[in-house]
């Protein structure tokens, strides 16, 4: 992580780490896996209570941070939450209450956004159309009825939790948001089974649901500056996710090299080992650099914001497809076991890697942001 | 410049006074040049001396280098508060002489070099009278640095020097090469080297340009034919010039890193002159260059971070074990080489065939040439890859054939080598 953080921060990073490894260690998290992947409601009760969910809600809201720069703080949370490949909402739950922060009414501030930050409600985004479209704005239209109300129809894919969170943030063209409870008549979600075994993640299809008015957040088909938020949110925890999961992956290759003997010595001692190690060690140290960078640009939310996201976000993207394979080279034949942690990592980096952008999706981003 | 002492804004203040009324001010937006545009002549390097000599008259030359030696014997801080002030003015452009001379000869000559020595050459270093270049590597031995073959022999009271040496940046222009050689071939490589200072116009010393695929010459090569050299003229102690090797090699990773990416200047500008190449062929709607131009511009600032989380936990653990350095040079000789083939991508033809003055497309072209200059100069990517993996991840060194058999039975046997012992 980033190598200024307070002693509150490194406080932060050392109980979460502590929390994780007493609540849902890599065995739990292993053996969730073969179930439905439900970290359960006690998790996600005692993650609230360490602000989880509150980092980037206003003190007067019930929220707060360690440092006051929630989303390095969340950045930290998340880069631990990665390397043991927690389960569960994290990275949506915060980009949705970001998007409360600009958008919100003040009902939806006082009922949704301090109900999250206390964990008394789950809320996850809807935001990529069918297919993995990042575009946000791609796959539920609309449109404003008679009545004063809307009425959404459409797909969203890769919907985390979406079976058991309160609140799905919908968004939809125009750009235009809607908060839609659980349960609401029209919605249905459709668990699909994916490459990470860790998250479950599903597509909601939206048959004519009517809305009332008090359900859209923000201005109809003005909710860029929100979307941009909750993107910039998104991007740079799961960024942080990723680096902690990478981290990990690395440092069990690296111990494997350094006790797996062949030929009469560690495998690591070998060129061709010990050079792919060092490769994938720049990619790894080259990331953390990176999510440090991005954590603090979206934290203080200057106009570089958006494209040092994207910087972090194609780059560690990549990182971490190459960072999962080589370290699978390292492992050899025990790294295509089950039993074995090597593919729980492969998995979940190769998923975070596409979501929120994929790193080509981001690379135009950063063009246009460039008005080429 | 608000957490100065007083004492330090007294002095940055007294210097801003005096660089004011003595030296030039650069030309604004001056560009760092590609290499191989930038050729030093020996006259323009003529021109430069006076004004260092200007800088050490007024006590702003070696300024947190020792007093017995001519240096002013102040803080780093006050280097510092210096370094700032002067850099909008044209303080002496020696070229690459200027970090071989200030950054790594005198840096290991005052580590390592006795009274009298240091009394004789540092002086004339700050007043510049005498520019260093290194005299290091070798056609024979590059990456082996302790494998050099250039030998001093005793005769009587002197030493006789015959070899040769390469790569030699700026050699044509400098007054003397710090050079190692060795001095005893009856034992284990490292322990048998002395460093010596040689007079590039000793007799007995050729200088001989290498035309570099650039089309420049910075680089040189030497001959030593039975140069004569003094005992004055050892460096440190007779066959311990290994540990003074050691010393150079650490103030050698501060200093170039001349990577082929663009100075950044002002508000971050999506890879210029890649844009400037997209757009004179028409193709910057095309994705896969829209594509490229994103990948070398994310790949330039990822590497901007690496630095700086680099140059903090080598400042965290106060130069403990500089390994970490290693990622920044592996870095640049890592993505020099994919930036250069994507200026090529992206330019196509343009890059590849061109109007006379069309400056786009040559830079292009020269990049793609130097491409690799990080990949192989100051350490490989795989010395760099070594060093990696062995001080900082901590895995067993490699497997030694050499380090503990007289010099002279390796050398012998080099060729024949297979490793096989049964």
């Amino acid at each position: 992580m980033d190598l200024d953080l307070t002693s509150d921060q490194e406080l932060l990073q050392q109980t979460t780490a502590r929390f994780i490894q007493s609540v849902c260690p890599l065995e739990t998290v292993r053996a969730l896996s073969d179930g439905d992947a439900d970290a359960g409601p006690d998790y996600r009760r005692q993650a609230a209570e360490l602000g989880w969910f509150a980092m980037l809600v206003p003190e007067d809201l019930g929220g707060g941070s360690v440092s006051g720069d929630g989303v390095l703080d969340a950045a930290i949370v998340a880069e631990e939450r990665g390397r043991v490949l927690q389960p569960g909402l994290f990275v949506a739950t915060n980009a949705v209450a970001s998007g409360l922060v600009l958008d919100g009414t003040d009902e939806q501030r006082a009922k949704v956004l301090a109900a999250l930050a206390a964990g008394e409600a789950t809320a996850t985004w809807a935001a990529a159309g069918p297919g993995g479209d990042w575009d946000v704005e791609t796959g539920v239209g609309a449109e404003a009825t008679a009545g004063g109300g809307y009425l959404l129809h459409g797909t969203k894919s890769f919907v985390q939790d979406a079976q058991t969170a309160d609140w799905l943030l919908v968004t939809a063209s125009g750009p235009s948001q809607f908060l839609v409870a659980a349960g609401t008549p029209g919605v249905s979600v459709r668990r699909l089974d994916g490459l990470d075994l860790t998250r479950r993640f599903s597509e909601v299809r939206f048959d004519h649901v009517e809305l009332p008015a008090s359900a859209m957040v923000g201005a109809f088909g003005g909710a860029h500056a929100a979307i941009e938020r909750q993107l910039q949110v998104a991007a740079v925890l799961t960024v942080a996710e990723s680096v902690g999961a990478m981290s990990h992956d690395f440092e069990i290759a690296l111990d494997y090299a350094k006790a797996r003997t062949a030929f009469g010595r560690p495998i690591g001692s070998f060129q061709a080992v010990k050079h792919l190690l060092a490769d994938t060690s720049l990619l790894l140290e080259t990331s953390k650099a990176l999510s440090a960078a991005a954590a603090r640009a979206v934290g203080s939310g200057g106009p570089e914001a958006a494209e040092v996201t994207s910087m972090a976000k194609a780059f560690v993207g990549d990182s971490a497809l190459d960072l999962a394979q080589n370290c699978f080279q390292v492992f050899g034949g025990i790294g295509y076991t089950w039993e074995h942690d090597q593919h729980l990592y492969l998995r979940r980096l190769t998923v975070d890697a596409a979501l929120y952008g994929e790193p080509a999706w981001h690379r135009e981003r950063i063009c246009r942001l460039h008005e080429l | 410049m608000s957490d100065d002492s007083t004492e330090i804004a007294e002095y940055r203040a007294r210097a801003r006074a005096w660089l004011e009324d003595n030296l030039e001010r650069r030309a604004p937006g001056a560009a760092v040049k590609v290499r191989g545009t930038d050729h030093k002549s020996v006259e323009y390097i003529a021109t430069q001396r006076p004004i260092q000599r200007r800088l050490f008259d007024a006590g702003y030359a070696g300024i947190s280098w020792p007093r017995d030696y001519g240096g002013q014997g102040l803080s780093p801080a006050h280097e510092r508060a210096f370094n700032e002030e002067a850099h909008p003015f044209a303080l002496p452009d020696f070229g690459i002489a200027a970090g071989t001379t200030f950054g790594v000869c005198a840096r290991t000559m005052l580590a390592h070099a006795s009274p009298a020595y240091l009394s004789h050459h540092i002086p004339r270093i700050l007043r510049g009278e005498e520019l260093w270049v290194q005299f290091f590597s070798e056609p024979g031995a590059g990456s082996d640095l302790a494998g050099v073959t250039t030998r001093a022999t005793r005769d009587g009271e002197r030493w006789i020097l015959n070899g040769s040496k390469v790569w030699s940046s700026g050699a044509y222009y400098a007054d003397y090469g710090m050079c190692l050689a060795r001095t005893d071939w009856d034992v284990p490589k490292h322990r048998g080297l002395t460093w010596f200072a040689v007079a590039t116009d000793a007799p007995g010393v050729t200088v001989q340009p290498i035309r570099e695929i650039n089309g420049d010459t910075e680089f040189c090569q030497e001959f030593f034919d039975d140069v004569e050299l003094s005992d004055d003229d050892v460096i440190g102690e007779v066959n311990h010039g290994w540990t003074v090797a050691q010393t150079m090699l650490v103030f050698e990773r501060g200093a170039g890193n001349t990577s082929i990416m663009p100075r950044p200047s002002g508000r971050r500008k999506l890879a210029p002159d890649l844009v400037a190449l997209a757009r004179s062929a028409g193709r910057e709607k095309d994705p896969e260059v829209r594509q490229l131009i994103a990948r070398a511009h994310v790949n330039d600032y990822a590497r901007a971070q690496l630095a700086a989380r680099v140059a903090g936990l080598m400042r965290a653990s106060k130069g403990l074990d500089a390994g970490v350095a290693a990622y920044v040079k592996l870095a640049n000789g890592t993505y020099d080489p994919i930036r250069a083939r994507i200026g090529l991508q992206v330019g196509r033809a343009d890059a590849l065939l061109w109007d006379a003055g069309d400056v786009d497309a040559m830079t292009a072209s020269l990049n793609f040439l130097n491409g690799r200059v990080m990949s192989i100069a100051g350490g490989t990517n795989e010395v760099q890859r070594n060093g990696i993996g062995e001080r900082v991840l901590g895995l067993p060194r490699e497997p030694s054939f050499d380090t503990d058999r007289p010099f002279s039975e390796v050398v012998r046997n080099a060729r024949s080598w297979s490793g096989r012992t049964s």
